[in-house]
């Protein structure tokens, strides 16, 4: 059973605030959910099966090979300065507060 | 393209009329983005084509997780107001090149989780044919506005029925496709073993006719499948030999009796045009909601993981000297909603050390058997096709189902194994129970979309979708 303390401990995981508010109604909730999905634990025959592999046996692999990636703008396009093949940024200190 | 979407004129017309309609629905609540001046570029663009494509001036919506390089992107959710992509989804590249015209950013629940478009940052979608009720949900705002006659052709996605489901509720025809027809570059991912762009249509004719110009291999996206655009079929004209499952399933003794009557006259149709109709069993069906709702809140945590004011969103931080994960913290609690933060909450247990195994490794395992299930009804002397009710009941109320998850989970009963395997599937209307419609879902094998599609337009032809189904 998920309590209040769980709960702090997987937003901390999940880098999410949660007020104190807040707890108590979704640490029921989350406490629902939980049992709900636990339903698999009357699935008969289900540790023997293997683990399900997404999409039909055509989806392909990539061959590996580090290529450029195939970006459908070229950074030059999308970046604010770029030269020689390089992101131009402010000079260190140039952003900071005098 | 026939049908209502090939009649368009020119897009300088198609922009003007589209603009007044999208006005006149302003209060369904259905679009996030749309203006006049964006409409007439892309009228202005599809007029100086030089050939006609086959969506020549068809107007059509996106849901908000569909990138665009000219509107924002914000997923119906707080984190991502005012985002605006650097690039286009490849959909959206095929769809102009196709002659279609970007008309609006469709509302969504929050990063596509949800079943009735409540859990929109930017309010709640109506339903077009009564307020007090939801459309459905991920993809409703692109449901409402094909059933409002704003589009005639919309794009949603699917991870676990967001499209069949408000099709349904709409009374619109809605095509999801085998995992890995159509590209996601340019989805904002949900659940990525899952996710599917999908196709609304008010006739069957028009969701065929984008999902033929959508589909097909794109290198962008390393889960499309290397098969050329869909091809479609010409109709059925008998369906002698064409076998039908009805998994018993989804046809439980307390179905809603406007849901049943819907489903025994289009079972009847089928008949009457020749298919033998077999019962059957998908056993582990009834596992699906619980294994699709750790399975998506899993991939969902690792995804929505970038969402954190540095890589996107707008930063927010507490105490104000706090450090990085102070920033992290208080950027995803005030950017996301009740909902995001619950599934990111329920991923990041179900994955968390000590249960991955009770609850990730099981739902996978779980996951294999149901697509296993769909494998041995398929098999060479099963059925061609299986046909179920698209959901329970008919539209419901808005707020019904908002305290508590799990009831608004269960919406989508009938609908989250199929997306469980990856298969192709639709909803297409088949009656109306007190005004509100209902869909029939038709299930086919891997890339069998053309026969599904196909077989959707014969029991369209004989189905009146807005008829009453009870007296």
């Amino acid at each position: 059973m998920i309590g209040k303390e769980e709960v702090i401990h997987i937003a901390k995981l999940a880098e999410l605030a949660v007020s104190d508010e807040e707890l108590p109604k979704l640490a029921e909730q989350l406490a629902r959910i939980v049992s709900f999905v636990e339903e698999l634990n009357q699935a008969p025959a289900g540790e023997t099966a293997p683990a399900y592999l997404a999409g039909p046996e055509m989806t392909p692999l990539r061959p590996d090979l580090v290529d450029p990636v195939p970006l459908s703008l070229s950074p030059a396009e999308i970046a604010p300065a770029f030269v020689d093949g390089f992101f131009v940024v402010p000079r260190l200190g140039a952003m900071e507060e005098a | 393209m026939s049908g209502e979407a090939g009649k368009r004129g020119s897009g300088a017309a198609t922009a003007l009329e589209t603009g007044a309609r999208l006005a006149k629905a302003e209060p369904l609540n259905a679009v996030l983005n749309w203006s006049q001046d964006a409409l007439d570029a892309e009228g202005t663009r599809v007029d100086a084509m030089t050939t006609r494509g086959p969506l020549h001036a068809v107007p059509i919506a996106l849901k908000d997780n569909i990138v665009t390089a000219e509107q924002p992107s914000t997923c119906g959710s707080r984190i991502l107001e005012g985002y605006t992509s650097p690039f286009n989804a490849t959909v959206v590249n095929r769809l102009r090149a196709a002659g279609a015209m970007i008309a609006a950013k469709a509302n969504m629940d929050e990063f596509a989780m949800g079943s009735s478009t409540e859990h929109s940052a930017y309010g709640r979608v109506k339903h077009p044919l009564d307020p007090s009720r939801v459309p459905g949900g991920s993809s409703g705002g692109s449901a409402a506005l094909v059933a409002a006659g704003v589009v005639p052709v919309a794009l949603g996605s699917e991870t676990g029925g967001s499209v069949r489901q408000p099709a349904s509720f709409c009374g619109v025809v809605g095509v999801k496709p085998s995992y890995g027809r159509v590209s996601r570059y340019g989805l904002v991912a949900f659940g990525s073993s899952l996710d599917c762009i999908s196709v609304f249509g008010r006739t069957v004719e028009d969701a065929t006719g984008v999902l033929s110009v959508i589909s097909g291999h794109d290198p962008l996206e390393a889960t499309s499948v290397d098969q050329a655009p869909m091809i479609p079929e010409t109709g059925f004209k008998s369906l002698k030999g064409i076998r039908i499952g009805l998994p018993r399933e989804y046809f439980p003794p307390d179905l809603h009796p406007g849901v049943r009557a819907a489903t025994d006259r289009s079972i009847a149709a089928l008949k009457a045009l020749g298919a033998e109709v077999r019962d059957i069993s998908l056993p582990h069906s009834r596992f699906a909601v619980p294994t699709y709702y750790i399975l998506a809140p899993a991939e969902a945590a690792a995804n929505l993981a970038r969402f954190d004011g540095v890589r996107y969103g707008p930063r927010h931080i507490e105490p104000p000297d706090g450090d990085v994960r102070a920033l992290y913290q208080a950027t995803r609690g005030k950017g996301f909603g009740p909902e995001v933060r619950r599934r990111i909450l329920v991923g990041t247990y179900v994955l968390s050390a000590g249960y991955y195994d009770a609850y990730y490794g099981k739902a996978q395992r779980m996951r294999a058997l149901i697509a296993d299930d769909f494998t041995k009804a398929f098999a060479p002397r099963g059925v061609h096709f299986l046909f179920t009710p698209t959901t329970p009941t008919p539209a419901f109320v808005a707020g019904e189902k908002s305290e508590d998850p799990v009831a608004m989970y269960l919406a989508d009963i009938f609908v989250s194994a199929v997306s469980l395997a990856g298969l192709p599937a639709m909803s297409l209307p088949i009656g109306r129970d007190q005004g509100l419609p209902i869909g029939g879902q038709i299930i086919a094998p891997y890339f069998q979309e053309p026969r599904m599609l196909a077989l959707a337009a014969a029991l369209e032809s004989v189905v009146p979708g807005t008829a009453e189904v009870r007296s």
